[in-house]
């Protein structure tokens, strides 16, 4: 007994030549011979059901899919687009027409089944490739900071060494306009400099460090500090105006020594490097040109993290405990950079950068010498070192230059 | 249907502005909350709007490609893009006069990056591309065609753009000549002959103008001193520059109504051909639609943001100042309303060039075309199975091919 669907008007494509076929079609529902219709599990199981496609003009059929075997391709709405497995790729039955088309739908329920099917597995897709980018945001967040540490070891001394001297001629540029890196003191065996090369020996000594440090003191009203990667140190003229005693200065400069021999400006460039990849990642334009542009100027403009400032302040702070001077001062001086820029702030809110109290309380907690402390420069040098700039007497600028460059010490 | 010597069958399309302002509306929704990656969705489901809506004698196309092929595409694309990431990143910690030479070459490498992955993304198109049940293919070199391209545009470059018809020409019989229906290639039969009337015609006008123009400039500047009776003089001046303005406007419809129309008419598949007219007036009329649109947008975020941070941002309008520090005062909360707006605004943009010109030029196309000698396009028969080539992650990532 067969049981046959009303005759469906459609277009046939067999997939193999471009030539439309005007067909008609029918669900027949083929019942199987011997099982009895009260068994209905088995009697619906080996009930064959298949389209029956003729030829609209010829009446002879032409293709014979098995219902099994349909499934439906994306159409516009009122358009059923109609394939089958074990056809031709291109093979298709299409119905044009929207009550048909439901008609078509009504004897293929397991149409709708693979629909809901199939956007549950795209769904499933989307969710997927959306935590995979959750956790590539993630490993950024909490993963290049820890890896930009790892990588650091794995580059040479001297490729950072060459590196930082690269910058060097980058920095004379980016700050060509507020009077460059101008030495206060040329003469390298001036009292002053002769003074602050014997510190720095010193706050290195016993110190495993491939670098050597160099602190020059730089003409620019500015007051800012700060260290370049391989060893390169600036201390600005404008930050020097507001030090008040050479215990601050050598403070400021042992912090900035920190720096180098933890190799923070190596590892915030490879944080900054893994910033522009992962934000080209997100947006799609993963040629990351918008970001990677002058990185070795990015390098000024960004403040070291929380943890980097920590652990130059640790290095400061030992450093005066071994050479036993008073390292109070220096959370006091360290605020004075970039006091009055907006990036403080920022950093303050988004709370990476480490807050005068904090720095005040990391200090107090450090066990001082009990000794009678020395300051870091006798009054000589000192005088010598404030006068290096010119006149030493004149007050510090009141408010600072609106400079484009801001650097964290 | 009564058949003449040569038939003539019709492109309709049938989508509508608001069913795609859906599919984009929700797939931008989902991009902001899938972190970017349903865009490869979005871009699979806007492709399936154009082809299914779109129908040759009656019959729709389809796309077949899956936004899964997109999807690696993009991670194959990646392979490329990280090394070359690396390369910037090196260049940038360089001396100055390095970046900017190698940032120079990089830009001019991708430059050229861009024609091998447009020639791709067509590819991957028309290999996705269904009608009549039979596969759209792409064959030639990509490599060569970039190549192609590149000489081409620096020569069209060094003869200040006379070469353009000619590099047009050559680009397009690369492409259509290597273009399959199945088991048969197009032919482009056309040349720089093809474009040079409208080209030439509204080139020189310009120059035309531009030489008069400076002609005339210089017959004021060079005899005696400016004065104010010479003011006659100067509108004519004036008028030249004018007029070499509008003619440079109304090129930009014209050249392209014209490019489109007799490039795509010089197409054909043994027998049947092309003959597409798309007007100028009416790619005015969608420049015209879109400029109002985007005002009335722009206005309307305006006002919204006037409404809802009216009071929030009083304080910094009264101090005129917008440094971070300012802005990060506003607190959090405000921030991503800010940003939301911002976002929101950006979209809408995008929204509209879609809507207006993407929908618009696919619709003027479409309905701008006849198929002449179309029954002898029956007889192509399918060619091999659907190539495995995953998405176009390069023109993906390198922002190349419009829908």
């Amino acid at each position: 007994m067969d049981t046959r669907s009303e005759t469906i008007y459609g277009t046939y494509y067999d997939g193999q030549v471009a030539d439309p076929r005007d067909v008609i079609f029918t669900v027949v529902e083929v019942e199987p011979a011997g099982i009895d219709p009260r068994d209905e599990l088995r009697f619906y199981s080996q009930m064959v059901i298949f389209l029956e496609i003729k030829d609209r003009k010829l009446d002879h059929e032409i293709a014979h899919w098995d219902i099994a075997s349909i499934y439906a391709k994306p159409s516009r709405k009122g358009e059923l687009r109609l394939a089958a497995n074990g056809q031709l790729p291109g093979a298709r039955l299409v119905v044009s027409d929207a009550r048909m088309a439901k008609t078509v739908r009504d004897h293929l329920p397991h149409l709708a089944r693979h629909k809901s099917k199939r956007r549950a597995r795209q769904s499933g897709l989307i969710i997927m490739a959306t935590l995979a980018m959750a956790s590539v945001v993630g490993a950024y967040l909490y993963g290049i900071p820890l890896l930009a540490g790892r990588i650091v070891g794995l580059i040479p001394a001297q490729t950072e060494i060459d590196f930082g001297e690269t910058i060097v001629g980058q920095l004379a540029d980016a700050f060509s306009e507020e009077g460059g890196l101008a030495l206060c003191d040329a003469d390298p065996e001036s009292m002053a400099n002769v003074a602050i090369r014997r510190f720095t020996t010193e706050a290195l000594a016993g110190v495993d460090t491939p670098f050597s440090v160099d602190i020059q003191v730089v003409n620019n009203e500015i007051p800012n500090a700060f260290a370049l990667p391989g060893g390169h140190a600036y201390y600005f003229a404008g930050l020097l105006g507001q030090t008040d005693n050479p215990d601050q200065f050598a403070g400021v400069m042992a912090h900035e020594i920190g720096h180098v021999v933890h190799r923070h400006g190596m590892q915030q460039l490879i944080s900054t490097a893994g910033t522009g990849l992962l934000v080209g990642f997100v947006l799609g334009d993963i040629t990351g040109l918008s970001v990677a542009g002058g990185v070795g100027a990015s390098l000024i403009n960004t403040s070291f993290s929380r943890e980097a400032e920590r652990e130059a302040d640790t290095f400061s702070y030992q450093v005066a405990q071994r050479l036993n001077f008073d390292a109070s001062g220096l959370a006091d001086l360290l605020d004075k950079i970039g006091e009055d820029d907006a990036d403080s702030l920022a950093m303050a809110l988004l709370s990476t950068h480490p807050l005068n109290q904090e720095r005040r309380a990391a200090l107090a907690a450090f066990e001082q010498n009990s000794q009678a402390q020395v300051p870091a420069f006798s009054d000589e040098e000192w005088e010598a070192i404030r006068s290096m700039c010119g006149a030493s007497e004149t007050s510090a600028p009141s408010t600072t230059p609106s400079g484009k460059v801001k650097t964290k010490g | 249907m009564p058949t003449p010597t040569t038939s003539q069958t019709t492109i309709s399309f049938l989508g509508t502005r608001w069913r795609l302002f859906g599919i984009l509306l929700s797939g931008y929704l989902l991009m902001l909350m899938t972190l970017g990656m349903y865009r490869f969705w979005l871009v699979t489901n806007k492709r399936r709007f154009y082809w299914s809506h779109t129908q040759i004698h009656g019959e729709a196309m389809e796309y077949t490609g899956t936004a899964v092929q997109l999807l690696v595409g993009f991670l194959l694309a990646l392979a490329i893009f990280l090394p070359l990431y690396g390369f910037f990143f090196y260049l940038s910690t360089q001396s100055p006069a390095a970046t900017v030479y190698g940032y120079m070459g990089a830009g001019i490498f991708m430059f050229f990056l861009t024609g091998y992955a447009a020639y791709r993304g067509r590819r991957f198109l028309l290999s996705r591309t269904l009608w009549r049940g039979i596969r759209f293919s792409q064959e030639g070199n990509a490599w060569a065609y970039a190549i192609r391209r590149f000489l081409w545009i620096c020569l069209a470059i060094v003869t200040v753009g006379l070469a353009y018809p000619f590099m047009v020409a050559s680009l397009w019989k690369y492409r259509y000549n290597h273009t399959w229906f199945g088991d048969r290639k197009c032919e482009f039969t056309g040349s720089w002959r093809t474009i040079a009337g409208p080209y030439y015609f509204i080139y020189f006008m310009f120059v035309g103008f531009i030489v008069a123009g400076l002609y005339f400039s210089g017959a004021m500047t060079s005899g005696k001193a400016v004065n104010v009776e010479d003011f006659g003089d100067n509108l004519i001046v004036v008028g030249m520059f004018a007029g070499a303005g509008f003619v440079s406007f109304i090129a930009y419809f014209y050249l392209r109504a014209r490019i489109t129309s007799r490039m795509l008419s010089s197409v054909t598949i043994g027998k049947a051909k092309l003959v597409v007219r798309v007007r100028a007036r009416a790619l005015f009329w969608q420049q015209f639609s879109y400029t109002i649109l985007v005002s009335i947008v722009a206005v309307m975020f305006l006002l919204l943001l006037g409404y809802i941070m009216g009071d929030i941002l009083q304080p910094l309008m009264e101090k005129n100042e917008t440094s971070l520090n300012e802005v990060l005062k506003l607190g959090w909360y405000n921030l991503v309303i800010f940003g939301l707006i911002y976002l929101s605004f950006m979209a809408s943009l995008t929204m509209l060039a879609e809507l207006v010109f993407g929908l618009g030029f696919w619709r003027l196309v479409a309905r701008g075309t006849i198929i002449e000698n179309e029954t002898d396009l029956r007889t192509i028969r399918a060619r091999g199975e659907e190539s495995a080539l995953v998405g176009e992650g390069l023109a993906d990532a390198l922002n190349v091919g419009a829908y």
